[in-house]
């Protein structure tokens, strides 16, 4: 699987997936005009590589510092994937979640994934 | 519009405590253009980051929407337009967004909206939540998000959400305008 790497725009994620190894990264920001038009290829391609992957670590970066509605949804779908896979495959998925102290959004939004996705390792980071 | 007019639309906007507005053709570049100014503003204005983040929020879930879901603007050649407002009371900020929808969609956006207002903070946690782990979007085939729009207002919202209806002048037979409000 080829790496995926996207540059941020000012209303677009960069997204620096390196299959090669295993160590998935977003930060910027998230409100395309289209977001499902926007994530839809990058979700494929994850899901086409956790496929081909048997107990390979993950490491999935998510520094997101703001986005709209229809992303977080997108997100959600993103870490059922890696949920799915890490039910397969224990303790090999590893969510580092970076936020801002003084963000509640994200933080509370944190806080939900932990509790929905229960095969992911989380490990919350305060953004310095 | 004689300048005296335009001075007291200024001013009213001033004693308002107006810090944005904008009305005009709504694309995906000017509310990227919009989203710089604001933040600016709010930056040099707030301290506290939290409240800013929320207001941004607040103002790109609106004026999304008012893309999104907004007719063509009737004599328009395929524009969206709407009018967007942000502002500070005191330690509140409220956003105010308007838009034109078709009159048959109407009752649609009541029945969206409708049992939001009537939820406490905790049952709209709650809604948000349900709706995030929602994988078929419903039966709704107009709506194109996350069907979290109206929700993600009403989380960051300090007061319950407000909206208005209007008939649009002029086009009242299928056109109304849509007025949205939240405070934050």
């Amino acid at each position: 699987m080829t790496d995926i790497y996207i540059p941020a725009t000012s209303d677009t994620p960069e997204i620096n997936f390196k299959f090669s190894n295993n160590t998935l990264s977003m930060s910027g920001e998230a409100y395309p005009e289209n977001g499902v038009e926007f994530f839809r290829p990058i979700l494929r391609q994850l899901q086409s590589h956790l496929k081909s992957l048997n107990g390979d670590s993950v490491e999935f970066n998510f520094k997101l510092t703001y986005f709209n509605s229809v992303s977080t949804k997108i997100f959600y779908s993103m870490f059922e994937l890696l949920n799915e896979y890490a039910k397969n495959h224990p303790n090999c998925v590893l969510l580092n979640w970076h936020h801002d102290e003084e963000d509640d959004t994200i933080l509370e939004l944190g806080q939900d994934v932990q509790e929905d996705f229960t095969w992911i390792d989380f490990n919350a980071i305060v953004l310095a | 519009m004689s300048i005296d007019l335009f001075t007291l639309f200024r001013e009213e906007a001033d004693a308002n405590g107006i810090v944005f507005y904008y009305s005009g053709i709504l694309s995906q570049n000017v509310i990227k253009t919009m989203s710089d100014s604001l933040k600016q503003k709010l930056q040099n204005q707030d301290a506290k980051g939290a409240r800013s983040r929320k207001v941004f929020s607040t103002f790109i879930e609106m004026v999304q929407n008012a893309l999104h879901y907004s007719p063509e603007a009737p004599g328009s050649d395929d524009t969206k337009q709407g009018s967007i407002l942000v502002g500070q009371n005191q330690d509140k900020y409220f956003v105010i967004c308007a838009n034109f929808i078709q009159k048959q969609h109407e009752s649609r956006i009541r029945e969206k909206i409708d049992p939001i207002l009537k939820m406490s903070a905790d049952e709209i946690r709650q809604a948000y939540r349900t709706q995030l782990k929602n994988d078929q979007h419903s039966d709704d085939t107009i709506s194109k998000g996350a069907g979290l729009g109206f929700l993600t207002l009403a989380r960051d919202s300090v007061e319950p959400i407000e909206y208005v209806i209007r008939d649009a002048i002029g086009y009242e037979n299928e056109l109304s305008y849509f007025y949205l409000k939240a405070t934050i």
